[in-house]
């Protein structure tokens, strides 16, 4: 079935009522269009996250070193 | 609130809020009557409720758990059985499923409180700098352990003769039958039985006759303990990365907010984590067991892929033992390409801000059932290429799983310590010590693992060799 030939989707009163009912407002496919705020990393998070992202790319590369010794 | 003024039937429900226009989707409609069962068990009183809202509310704790004892996982567990049998290692294992439960408890508070996908929440919350590193980390991880969900599936029906082409096809089709009913309902359920079987391992433990006893002694002991060498240390490193991956924590979050849990529904969610660990920490140890006898019978383990392990089991427990494990790894294989695809797609959806539920029809959520399968498919193909060294990639993935956890971890560390996002649900202090203790220990890990293939030499020194 093309996607043009696809049926809508019909949503009864009833099944309106029912989400709005017993989904918390925040649930609704529609609350989550909102964007949360963005935080603001300070200077220690920062070197953190630096310091993990160097230590992944370095390991990353001893990994693929350790592969082609296997495979030689 | 006025709804018979309402058409009778609307192709999306725009129903009025207080002002605001709220748009109900079929999405919404569908998580609305799981939530209407839940909270039907929650009002009334006494066990037989209580277990019904257990029954409801399990499901991404046991399935996330399950999940992860994988392919390469349930291998790592066999290749620790036959090198060092029965010590140090199974209580070693036990405790690895602990800091899964540390680390996956935190997932569920995210998910609860805040509704919003791990990935979504990362991208927002600290800008898409960051938000496309763990995008590529999570990408990369989940692509590798797919393929070897597909060589553990392949290997383990080669044990039956089934050509691998079929076998990979079987697993697609289970894949997809998973999907068909665009239910997250009934994908859980589906996904859950088969997850299940995982346990099959117990069975194939218990032909082999292991002694009760030692196994005590080594849970209360942790002896006897292990050489200190690079042999060890990549065990440690695969069984590490056996249990806590960084798909993991995007998985729970992201079914947690699809499963519409909420804040109400934590301990349940806890429950479910716990119960989940639990059941895979038996299997895991079983399938150390299992394969225990071969290193009592100084078998050498060393090469073995999935299927070999049920073919030099099968003179000790016989070819029923040896189909169950067989089957055991299909399983762990089909599973585990079932929730990474899942994980794949859930991301992708959070990220570009496209429909990403089960509960979506076919035709609404065409990219997310897209990037499900799609990551399935390439994965498997990739298995089906003739002289590919796949080896290398079973070898690599639970080391690279180890090493991409820790910045995984900051993140989430970060998000359930975010008291603008988590309020009152913010982790307690000793979770934190907690969940700081499990960042050293993989990052340690990671660093012994490095010093051990850059400078052998000062390795073996280390280790007084």
């Amino acid at each position: 079935m093309t996607p043009k030939e696809q049926p809508p989707v019909l949503i009864s009163n009833a099944d309106q009522q029912l989400a709005l009912s017993s989904l918390e407002h925040d649930q609704l496919v529609k609350a989550k269009k909102h964007f949360i705020p963005r935080r603001h990393l300070k200077g220690p998070e920062l070197v953190v996250l630096w310091a993990l992202r160097i230590y992944l790319l370095f390991m990353m590369a001893v990994v693929g070193y350790q592969a082609w010794i296997a495979a030689r | 609130m006025n709804v018979g003024s309402q058409p009778s039937l609307t192709r999306a429900g725009l129903f009025p809020n207080g002002g605001e226009t709220v748009v109900i989707t079929h999405e919404d409609v569908d998580r609305a009557h799981d939530r209407v069962r839940v909270s039907t068990a929650r009002a009334r009183r006494g066990f037989s409720s209580r277990a019904k809202l257990l029954w409801l509310l399990v499901g991404p704790g046991v399935l996330v758990m399950l999940g992860e004892n994988d392919g390469p996982s349930m291998l790592s567990y066999a290749a620790t059985g036959a090198k060092f049998g029965i010590g140090f290692f199974l209580p070693f294992v036990a405790l690895t499923f602990g800091m899964a439960i540390v680390v996956q408890e935190m997932t569920v508070r995210l998910g609860a409180a805040t509704h919003r996908g791990h990935a979504e929440l990362i991208f927002e919350r600290f800008g898409p700098f960051w938000g496309w590193f763990s995008m590529i980390d999570l990408g990369i991880g989940n692509f590798l352990t797919l393929i070897t969900e597909f060589i553990a599936i392949r290997a383990g029906l080669g044990f039956f003769g089934v050509p691998p082409w079929m076998a990979i096809l079987i697993a697609l089709i289970i894949l997809y039958g998973a999907l068909v009913s665009h239910r997250y309902w009934t994908w859980e359920r589906i996904t859950l039985a088969a997850a299940l079987f995982n346990l099959v391992f117990i069975p194939v433990a218990l032909m082999t006759h292991p002694s009760w006893h030692s196994v005590g002694h080594a849970f209360i002991t942790w002896q006897p303990l292990p050489g200190f060498n690079k042999d060890t240390l990549l065990i440690v490193l695969a069984d590490i990365g056996a249990t806590v991956t960084p798909w993991m924590l995007f998985f729970q979050q992201s079914a947690t907010v699809d499963k519409g849990m909420t804040t109400k529904d934590i301990r349940f969610g806890r429950i479910d984590t716990v119960l989940g660990a639990a059941l895979a920490t038996a299997a895991a140890v079983a399938t150390i067991l299992a394969t225990a006898p071969l290193f009592a019978h100084q078998m050498t383990a060393d090469t073995f892929q999935a299927a070999e392990f049920a073919q030099a089991l099968q003179p000790l427990i016989g070819r029923f033992g040896a189909s169950l494990f067989a089957l055991g790894m299909v399983e762990a294989g089909i599973v585990a390409s079932i929730t990474i695809s899942t994980s794949s797609a859930y991301a992708f959806g959070e990220v570009t801000h496209k429909p990403h539920s089960l509960n979506l029809p076919m035709g609404q959520g065409k990219a997310f059932y897209s990037v499900l399968t799609l990551c399935a498919v390439a994965a498997a193909a990739i298995v089906l290429v003739p002289g590919l060294p796949l080896v290398y990639v079973v070898l690599v993935v639970n080391v690279v799983a180890v090493l991409a956890m820790p910045p995984a971890l900051v993140f989430l560390f970060m998000l359930v310590n975010d008291k603008e996002i988590m309020g009152d649900l913010v982790s307690p202090a000793w979770a934190n010590v907690l969940a700081t203790a499990v960042v050293f220990i993989l990052t340690a890990a990671g660093v012994l693992f490095g010093v051990s293939i850059i400078a052998p030499n000062i390795f073996a020194a280390l280790s007084g060799k």
